[in-house]
Protein backbone atom coordinates (compact mmCIF):
# COMPACT_ATOMS: atom_id res chain seq x y z
CA UNK A 1 0.00 0.00 0.00
CA UNK A 2 1.47 3.83 -0.49
CA UNK A 3 1.72 5.75 1.67
CA UNK A 4 0.98 9.35 1.26
CA UNK A 5 3.90 12.02 2.37
CA UNK A 6 2.94 13.50 5.28
CA UNK A 7 3.30 18.28 5.08
CA UNK A 8 5.34 19.58 7.56
CA UNK A 9 1.97 21.35 8.59
CA UNK A 10 0.92 17.46 9.24
CA UNK A 11 3.87 16.61 10.88
CA UNK A 12 4.16 19.41 13.44
CA UNK A 13 -0.07 19.19 13.99
CA UNK A 14 0.85 15.26 14.81
CA UNK A 15 3.39 16.54 17.59
CA UNK A 16 1.69 18.77 19.19
CA UNK A 17 -1.53 16.78 19.11
CA UNK A 18 0.63 13.90 21.03
CA UNK A 19 2.28 16.51 23.11
CA UNK A 20 -1.44 17.97 23.96
CA UNK A 21 -2.94 14.24 24.46
CA UNK A 22 0.05 13.29 27.04
CA UNK A 23 -0.80 16.72 28.61
CA UNK A 24 -4.43 15.80 29.50
CA UNK A 25 -3.51 12.64 30.67
CA UNK A 26 -1.17 13.80 32.99
CA UNK A 27 1.95 12.51 31.88
CA UNK A 28 5.31 13.82 31.31
CA UNK A 29 6.01 14.32 27.58
CA UNK A 30 8.75 11.52 26.98
CA UNK A 31 10.69 12.95 23.52
CA UNK A 32 11.53 9.59 22.29
CA UNK A 33 7.76 8.42 23.06
CA UNK A 34 6.70 10.56 21.04
CA UNK A 35 9.07 10.65 17.86
CA UNK A 36 8.29 7.24 18.08
CA UNK A 37 4.29 7.82 17.96
CA UNK A 38 5.10 10.43 15.55
CA UNK A 39 6.40 8.03 13.53
CA UNK A 40 9.70 10.17 12.81
CA UNK A 41 13.73 9.49 13.28
CA UNK A 42 14.58 10.96 16.05
CA UNK A 43 17.21 13.51 14.63
CA UNK A 44 13.69 14.89 12.55
CA UNK A 45 11.93 15.02 15.65
CA UNK A 46 14.78 17.13 17.32
CA UNK A 47 14.51 19.76 14.41
CA UNK A 48 10.90 19.90 14.30
CA UNK A 49 10.65 20.14 18.20
CA UNK A 50 13.07 22.81 17.54
CA UNK A 51 11.40 24.65 14.80
CA UNK A 52 7.66 24.82 16.87
CA UNK A 53 9.85 26.26 20.16
CA UNK A 54 11.18 28.96 17.69
CA UNK A 55 7.20 29.79 16.55
CA UNK A 56 6.13 29.80 20.19
CA UNK A 57 4.18 26.71 19.88
CA UNK A 58 6.17 24.50 22.60
CA UNK A 59 8.07 25.69 25.47
CA UNK A 60 10.77 23.75 26.95
CA UNK A 61 9.67 24.68 30.47
CA UNK A 62 12.27 22.77 33.58
CA UNK A 63 13.16 20.38 31.05
CA UNK A 64 9.73 19.52 30.03
CA UNK A 65 8.03 20.33 26.78
CA UNK A 66 4.48 22.50 27.16
CA UNK A 67 2.34 23.03 24.28
CA UNK A 68 1.76 26.93 24.70
CA UNK A 69 -1.43 29.01 23.98
CA UNK A 70 -0.30 29.42 20.07
CA UNK A 71 0.38 26.16 20.11
CA UNK A 72 -3.19 25.21 21.46
CA UNK A 73 -4.79 27.22 18.84
CA UNK A 74 -2.68 25.85 15.98
CA UNK A 75 -4.20 22.42 16.79
CA UNK A 76 -7.54 23.59 17.16
CA UNK A 77 -7.08 25.26 13.72
CA UNK A 78 -5.89 22.15 12.07
CA UNK A 79 -9.00 20.20 13.84
CA UNK A 80 -11.66 22.47 12.53
CA UNK A 81 -10.02 22.49 9.16
CA UNK A 82 -9.84 18.92 9.00
CA UNK A 83 -13.36 18.88 9.81
CA UNK A 84 -14.43 21.20 6.91
CA UNK A 85 -12.57 19.50 4.20
CA UNK A 86 -13.85 15.62 5.88
CA UNK A 87 -17.72 17.55 5.70
CA UNK A 88 -17.12 18.79 2.02
CA UNK A 89 -15.93 15.42 0.93
CA UNK A 90 -12.48 16.67 0.04
CA UNK A 91 -10.37 14.40 2.64
CA UNK A 92 -11.76 10.54 3.95
CA UNK B 1 -38.43 47.30 -6.79
CA UNK B 2 -37.80 43.96 -9.53
CA UNK B 3 -34.47 45.16 -10.97
CA UNK B 4 -33.31 46.40 -7.47
CA UNK B 5 -34.38 42.89 -5.48
CA UNK B 6 -32.58 41.20 -8.16
CA UNK B 7 -29.13 43.58 -7.96
CA UNK B 8 -29.47 42.64 -3.81
CA UNK B 9 -29.83 39.11 -4.56
CA UNK B 10 -26.45 39.07 -6.69
CA UNK B 11 -24.72 41.37 -4.40
CA UNK B 12 -25.48 38.83 -1.14
CA UNK B 13 -24.22 35.82 -3.38
CA UNK B 14 -21.17 37.95 -4.44
CA UNK B 15 -20.07 38.10 -0.39
CA UNK B 16 -20.89 34.60 0.23
CA UNK B 17 -19.24 33.39 -2.30
CA UNK B 18 -16.04 35.29 -1.80
CA UNK B 19 -16.46 34.66 1.93
CA UNK B 20 -16.32 30.70 0.86
CA UNK B 21 -13.38 31.51 -1.11
CA UNK B 22 -11.43 32.96 1.89
CA UNK B 23 -12.27 29.72 3.74
CA UNK B 24 -11.21 27.79 1.31
CA UNK B 25 -7.97 29.29 0.90
CA UNK B 26 -7.84 28.97 4.75
CA UNK B 27 -8.09 25.43 4.15
CA UNK B 28 -5.41 25.14 1.01
CA UNK B 29 -2.99 27.06 3.69
CA UNK B 30 -3.29 23.91 5.81
CA UNK B 31 -3.24 21.03 3.77
CA UNK B 32 -0.70 23.15 0.65
CA UNK B 33 -2.14 20.56 -1.38
CA UNK B 34 -2.25 22.63 -4.85
CA UNK B 35 -5.47 20.79 -6.10
CA UNK B 36 -7.47 22.57 -3.24
CA UNK B 37 -6.53 25.78 -4.89
CA UNK B 38 -9.29 25.08 -7.07
CA UNK B 39 -11.90 25.91 -4.79
CA UNK B 40 -11.46 29.21 -3.58
CA UNK B 41 -10.58 30.14 -7.81
CA UNK B 42 -14.04 28.05 -8.52
CA UNK B 43 -15.65 30.41 -5.67
CA UNK B 44 -14.05 33.96 -6.65
CA UNK B 45 -15.41 32.87 -10.63
CA UNK B 46 -18.24 32.34 -9.12
CA UNK B 47 -18.58 35.39 -7.22
CA UNK B 48 -17.29 37.43 -10.22
CA UNK B 49 -20.11 35.88 -12.48
CA UNK B 50 -22.28 37.07 -10.01
CA UNK B 51 -21.15 40.92 -10.15
CA UNK B 52 -21.39 40.52 -13.99
CA UNK B 53 -25.33 39.22 -13.57
CA UNK B 54 -25.69 42.62 -11.62
CA UNK B 55 -24.06 44.66 -13.47
CA UNK B 56 -25.87 43.55 -16.67
CA UNK B 57 -28.76 44.36 -14.96
CA UNK B 58 -27.71 47.62 -13.54
CA UNK B 59 -26.99 48.40 -17.39
CA UNK B 60 -29.46 47.02 -18.75
CA UNK B 61 -30.50 50.18 -20.82
CA UNK B 62 -27.78 49.93 -22.63
CA UNK B 63 -28.04 46.74 -24.31
CA UNK B 64 -24.61 45.93 -25.71
CA UNK B 65 -23.06 46.81 -22.84
CA UNK B 66 -25.91 44.87 -20.70
CA UNK B 67 -25.10 42.02 -23.50
CA UNK B 68 -21.50 42.27 -22.87
CA UNK B 69 -21.45 41.63 -19.30
CA UNK B 70 -23.91 38.89 -19.67
CA UNK B 71 -21.16 36.74 -21.80
CA UNK B 72 -18.52 37.42 -19.39
CA UNK B 73 -20.85 36.30 -16.46
CA UNK B 74 -21.39 32.51 -18.68
CA UNK B 75 -17.60 31.82 -19.01
CA UNK B 76 -17.14 33.18 -15.28
CA UNK B 77 -19.20 30.88 -13.98
CA UNK B 78 -18.94 27.85 -16.05
CA UNK B 79 -15.00 28.35 -15.11
CA UNK B 80 -16.23 28.73 -12.04
CA UNK B 81 -18.28 25.18 -11.63
CA UNK B 82 -15.34 23.11 -13.83
CA UNK B 83 -12.83 23.86 -10.85
CA UNK B 84 -14.72 23.18 -8.49
CA UNK B 85 -15.66 19.64 -10.09
CA UNK B 86 -11.78 19.51 -10.93
CA UNK B 87 -10.66 19.89 -7.32
CA UNK B 88 -12.76 17.11 -6.57
CA UNK B 89 -11.75 15.37 -9.53
CA UNK B 90 -7.99 15.70 -8.05
CA UNK B 91 -8.51 15.32 -4.93
CA UNK B 92 -9.09 11.41 -4.89
CA UNK B 93 -4.99 11.39 -6.75
CA UNK B 94 -1.82 11.37 -5.13
CA UNK B 95 0.10 14.93 -5.08
CA UNK B 96 2.58 14.17 -7.76
CA UNK B 97 -0.36 13.92 -10.27
CA UNK B 98 -2.48 16.78 -9.98
CA UNK B 99 0.18 19.51 -9.17
CA UNK B 100 1.58 19.85 -12.81
CA UNK B 101 -1.85 19.22 -14.83
CA UNK B 102 -3.42 21.96 -12.11
CA UNK B 103 -1.13 24.51 -13.05
CA UNK B 104 -1.55 23.72 -16.72
CA UNK B 105 -5.20 24.35 -16.42
CA UNK B 106 -4.96 27.43 -14.22
CA UNK B 107 -2.81 29.16 -16.62
CA UNK B 108 -5.16 28.32 -19.51
CA UNK B 109 -8.17 29.30 -17.45
CA UNK B 110 -6.73 32.73 -16.45
CA UNK B 111 -5.19 33.66 -20.27
CA UNK B 112 -8.69 32.38 -22.40
CA UNK B 113 -10.96 34.69 -19.26
CA UNK B 114 -8.61 37.47 -19.49
CA UNK B 115 -8.82 37.51 -23.53
CA UNK B 116 -12.27 36.88 -23.11
CA UNK B 117 -12.52 40.25 -21.16
CA UNK B 118 -10.19 42.06 -23.05
CA UNK B 119 -11.71 41.15 -26.53
CA UNK B 120 -15.46 42.41 -24.70
CA UNK B 121 -15.06 45.04 -23.06
CA UNK B 122 -11.91 46.94 -25.55
CA UNK B 123 -12.97 45.55 -28.33
CA UNK B 124 -16.13 46.79 -30.60
CA UNK B 125 -19.34 44.38 -30.09
CA UNK B 126 -18.88 41.34 -32.50
CA UNK B 127 -22.08 40.70 -34.18
CA UNK B 128 -21.23 37.28 -35.26
CA UNK B 129 -21.51 36.00 -31.59
CA UNK B 130 -24.48 33.65 -30.97
CA UNK B 131 -27.20 34.67 -29.62
CA UNK B 132 -26.83 34.81 -25.65
CA UNK B 133 -29.84 33.13 -24.85
CA UNK B 134 -28.62 29.43 -27.23
CA UNK B 135 -25.45 29.87 -25.49
CA UNK B 136 -26.88 30.00 -22.12
CA UNK B 137 -28.79 27.41 -22.09
CA UNK B 138 -25.80 24.92 -23.52
CA UNK B 139 -23.47 26.64 -20.80
CA UNK B 140 -25.90 25.71 -18.26
CA UNK B 141 -26.18 22.26 -19.58
CA UNK B 142 -22.89 22.13 -18.82
CA UNK B 143 -23.06 23.43 -15.22
CA UNK B 144 -25.16 20.72 -14.30
CA UNK B 145 -22.96 17.86 -15.45
CA UNK B 146 -20.26 19.80 -13.16
CA UNK B 147 -21.95 20.19 -10.19
CA UNK B 148 -23.91 16.40 -11.15
CA UNK B 149 -19.87 14.91 -11.08
CA UNK B 150 -19.43 16.96 -7.46
CA UNK B 151 -22.37 15.56 -6.01
CA UNK B 152 -21.56 11.98 -6.99
CA UNK B 153 -18.24 12.14 -5.68
CA UNK B 154 -19.09 14.00 -2.26
CA UNK B 155 -21.61 11.35 -1.78
CA UNK B 156 -19.11 8.50 -2.29
CA UNK B 157 -16.22 9.75 -0.52
CA UNK B 158 -18.30 10.39 2.33
CA UNK B 159 -19.99 6.87 2.30
CA UNK B 160 -16.65 5.67 2.80
CA UNK B 161 -15.35 7.90 5.07
CA UNK B 162 -12.97 6.79 7.97
CA UNK B 163 -14.68 8.55 10.41
CA UNK B 164 -18.66 8.70 10.49
CA UNK B 165 -19.67 12.21 9.41
CA UNK B 166 -22.52 13.77 10.97
CA UNK B 167 -25.45 15.10 8.37
CA UNK B 168 -25.22 15.09 4.48
CA UNK B 169 -24.68 19.23 4.32
CA UNK B 170 -22.14 19.29 1.60
CA UNK B 171 -24.59 16.98 -1.02
CA UNK B 172 -27.45 18.88 0.00
CA UNK B 173 -25.68 22.41 -0.46
CA UNK B 174 -24.05 20.60 -4.24
CA UNK B 175 -27.60 19.67 -4.85
CA UNK B 176 -29.18 22.83 -4.19
CA UNK B 177 -26.86 25.23 -6.48
CA UNK B 178 -27.66 22.23 -8.71
CA UNK B 179 -31.28 22.83 -8.48
CA UNK B 180 -30.75 26.54 -8.90
CA UNK B 181 -28.85 25.79 -12.33
CA UNK B 182 -31.73 23.53 -13.07
CA UNK B 183 -34.20 25.85 -12.73
CA UNK B 184 -32.22 28.94 -14.68
CA UNK B 185 -32.65 26.61 -17.80
CA UNK B 186 -36.07 25.69 -16.86
CA UNK B 187 -36.44 29.70 -16.92
CA UNK B 188 -34.69 30.31 -20.01
CA UNK B 189 -37.07 27.76 -21.65
CA UNK B 190 -40.35 28.61 -20.74
CA UNK B 191 -40.05 32.18 -18.79
CA UNK B 192 -41.41 30.59 -15.77
CA UNK B 193 -41.39 33.31 -12.60
CA UNK B 194 -41.76 30.44 -10.21
CA UNK B 195 -38.45 28.78 -11.79
CA UNK B 196 -36.70 32.41 -11.70
CA UNK B 197 -37.19 33.29 -7.69
CA UNK B 198 -36.56 29.35 -7.16
CA UNK B 199 -32.97 29.72 -8.90
CA UNK B 200 -31.97 32.72 -6.95
CA UNK B 201 -33.20 30.95 -3.49
CA UNK B 202 -31.76 27.98 -4.33
CA UNK B 203 -28.52 29.82 -4.77
CA UNK B 204 -28.32 31.60 -2.03
CA UNK B 205 -29.56 28.49 0.20
CA UNK B 206 -26.67 26.63 -1.21
CA UNK B 207 -24.06 29.51 -0.45
CA UNK B 208 -25.10 30.25 3.13
CA UNK B 209 -25.39 26.20 3.41
CA UNK B 210 -21.71 26.29 2.67
CA UNK B 211 -20.91 28.70 5.48
CA UNK B 212 -22.71 27.29 8.10
CA UNK B 213 -20.80 23.87 7.53
CA UNK B 214 -17.67 25.47 7.81
CA UNK B 215 -18.44 26.79 11.31
CA UNK B 216 -20.18 24.10 12.67
CA UNK B 217 -17.55 21.93 11.54
CA UNK B 218 -15.63 24.19 14.30
CA UNK B 219 -17.73 22.18 17.04
CA UNK B 220 -15.65 18.77 16.29
CA UNK B 221 -15.26 16.12 19.01
CA UNK B 222 -12.51 15.76 20.90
Amino acid sequence: MKVEKRSKLQIYFDILQLLCEKTEEGDRPCPTRIAHKANLPYDRFRSCLDQLVQLGMVSRGEGKLVVTRKGLEYVEWHRRMNSFLKHMGLLS
Amino acid sequence: MYTQALVTSELVSTVLALVLAYLFLRAYRLTRSSYLLGLPTGFLLLGSSYVFLGASLVFESNVALSEQFLWLRLITQSYGFAFIAFTYYFSSKTERATKHFLSVISFASAITILLFFVALIVAPPFPELPSINVVDECFRIGNLVFLGYVIYHVVKRLESSHEPISGLWAPTAFSLLWLGQYSSLIWEIDASETAFVFAHAARLASLALFIRIYYSSGRVRR
